[in-house]
């Protein structure tokens, strides 16, 4: 393990201390506790937006919280779950009047958590509480009629939070929030590339072998199994693989407008990304669909794994305007245009 | 059943997790993430030391801290199902100070419907509930029988026993395990080796062992 830490036990206390330190206009926390991240800044009437999950994705969760954006993240330990006691802290630091949205990924111990969470904010302070999990990554099976959703939630998750960060900004009620945000989860697809794992700082050793010469293609964020591994293939070859399960599972005819996002899972560098960016745009081209707005670089990471992923979201005219709003955060800054 | 005994039932509780940790972490191993030991002992420790600092007299208030307490300790996807079902038991028991026999089995139904409502399993999915489910119909019928709470804790903790056995050849749905597809039949369900636990138990402790 070659790691710019301290000691393993310190990682996560030691980096949120970080955060705070270099953010203190934007950032704080609830009570004591440096784990329940909020925005420093309040806005009377508006819908509060929480999220959380475990730590290694920086800029995932806790960077989506800031103007426009979310307004609280509850953060767990590397790739564990924070604790009920933490998400309700931060629903009731963000808890405006209006109630809250949970926007997470859909992972077992997340929905646990934030469901027990949910119910602790209504029966013991009487917070309204909606949630939308977010899970799709085209790689894990779709659900079967009437299932909830299977699939894992990974990067396009930074599409569900834009825009309804961007809808709660713009006043309007939870179920309204709640509403746009379903909309951007069912329009969005991902998928994924992992060429090199990550390794947990208490484990010490990688999360999974790879070979060199090897790479996987839909392996999820924590290492879940992918769909296919073999040899590592150029670029234009490793997207031509890529695009089509995304493609596939999208209702999309030719002339529809998509947001695309290219995201480094840690260790690939943006020139990569752009090569394949680049390769991206060229089939959706062929294939007739507009890119609306595109987002290149680290959205949602795996530590120091080497990989990308392709987040495509169908956007209307609707999901269009939430996209464009303004939004400032520690992490991601976007300006009107 | 007083608080205070609640309270010691907690503590044994506490104490069969960590004599139990190592058989824990191999079941789990065999297909998850080998985990389950640590979070069972800490998380029933947490909520044990939670009611055993507390002068509360509500069995149902004091479960309810005490799956709290296990919540924040142990917020892994066992910890917060076994949290779950406490809290719910707290919450089916509020106000009562004293359990007889239908009282304790009010107490394992509500922690059973916490864990399910929690984690959305069906019995036969391979899980927790296999093993407490035969220990509930074991008590539901020992009380219709009018038997005493010492043979009907003895019949729930054999039925949890059997349980947990019979989820080998079980297909796995939830969990790491699934993951596995068919060959998750030839392994035990760790969750139902801790439900099976539980109820041994508190078995023992209604009859003085």
């Amino acid at each position: 393990m070659k790691k710019i830490i301290n000691s393993p036990e310190r990682f996560i206390p030691e980096m949120l201390e970080g955060i705070y330190a270099a953010h203190p206009k934007e950032l704080t926390h609830a009570g004591d506790d440096l784990h329940c991240l909020i925005n420093a800044r309040k806005h009377p009437g508006k819908v509060g937006l929480a999220t959380g999950g475990g730590s290694g994705h920086l800029p995932l969760f806790l960077g989506y919280v800031g103007e426009g954006m979310l307004d609280g993240c509850a953060i767990g330990d590397v790739f564990q779950s924070p604790s009920p006691e933490q998400m309700l802290a931060v629903t009731r630091a963000i808890d405006q009047g209006a109630g809250v949205l949970y926007i997470y990924g859909n992972y077992n111990g997340d929905i646990f958590n934030f469901d027990m969470a949910a119910e602790m904010a209504d029966f013991e302070h009487g917070i309204r509480v909606q949630s939308v999990v977010a899970g799709e990554d085209v790689a894990s099976p779709a659900a079967l009629p009437g299932e909830p959703n299977r699939r894992r939630g990974v990067a396009g998750i930074f599409f569900v939070y834009k825009c309804a960060g961007a809808a709660a900004s713009a006043g309007l009620p939870l179920d309204e929030v709640k509403r746009v945000a379903e909309k951007a989860c069912a329009n969005v697809r991902t998928l994924g590339v992992a060429l090199s794992s990550c390794t947990v700082p208490k484990v010490g050793r990688p999360s999974f072998e790879i070979a060199d010469d090897e790479m996987e293609i839909g392996m999820g964020i924590h290492g879940e199994p992918g769909i296919r591994r073999g040899k590592l293939l150029s670029a234009d070859d490793i997207v031509d693989e890529m695009a089509p399960p995304i493609l596939n599972d999208l209702p999309l005819a030719r002339g529809d407008e998509v947001a695309v996002l290219v995201n480094g899972l840690g260790g690939t560098p943006l020139e990569e990304l752009y090569v394949m960016y680049r390769r991206l745009a060229q089939i959706l081209e062929q294939k007739g669909l507009r890119v609306y707005r595109s987002y290149v670089g680290e959205y949602a990471t795996s530590m120091e794994m080497a990989g990308a992923s392709i987040s495509l979201m169908k956007v209307d005219g609707e999901l269009k305007g939430y996209l464009d709003a303004q939004a400032d955060t520690p992490f991601f800054k976007q300006y009107q245009q | 059943m007083d608080a205070k005994a609640f309270a010691a039932l907690l503590a044994r509780w506490a104490q069969v997790m960590e004599d139990n940790k190592e058989e824990l972490i191999r079941l789990d191993g065999l297909c998850g993430d080998s985990d389950l030991g640590l979070t069972m002992s800490a998380g029933f420790a947490a909520a044990a030391q939670e009611a055993a600092a507390s002068e509360e007299q509500d069995i149902g208030k004091l479960s309810y801290m005490a799956g709290k307490a296990m919540a924040s300790a142990v917020p892994s996807t066992m910890g917060t199902l076994m949290a779950s079902g406490l809290m719910n038991a707290g919450k089916a028991l509020r106000g009562r100070e004293i359990l007889d026999a239908r009282g304790q089995t009010d107490f394992f139904r509500a922690y059973y419907e916490g864990v399910q409502a929690r984690g959305k399993a069906e019995p036969g999915d391979k899980t927790f509930l296999d093993g407490l489910k035969p220990a509930l119909d074991a008590m539901e019928a020992g009380l219709s029988d009018g038997q005493a709470l010492s043979p009907i804790a003895q019949a729930a903790a054999n039925a949890a026993q059997q349980g947990y056995e019979q989820t080998r050849g079980m297909l796995a749905r939830h969990g790491r395990m699934a993951i596995r597809g068919e060959a998750s039949r030839e392994y035990l369900d760790p969750g139902a080796a801790v439900a099976a636990l539980l109820v041994r138990t508190w078995a023992d402790q209604v009859t003085g062992g």
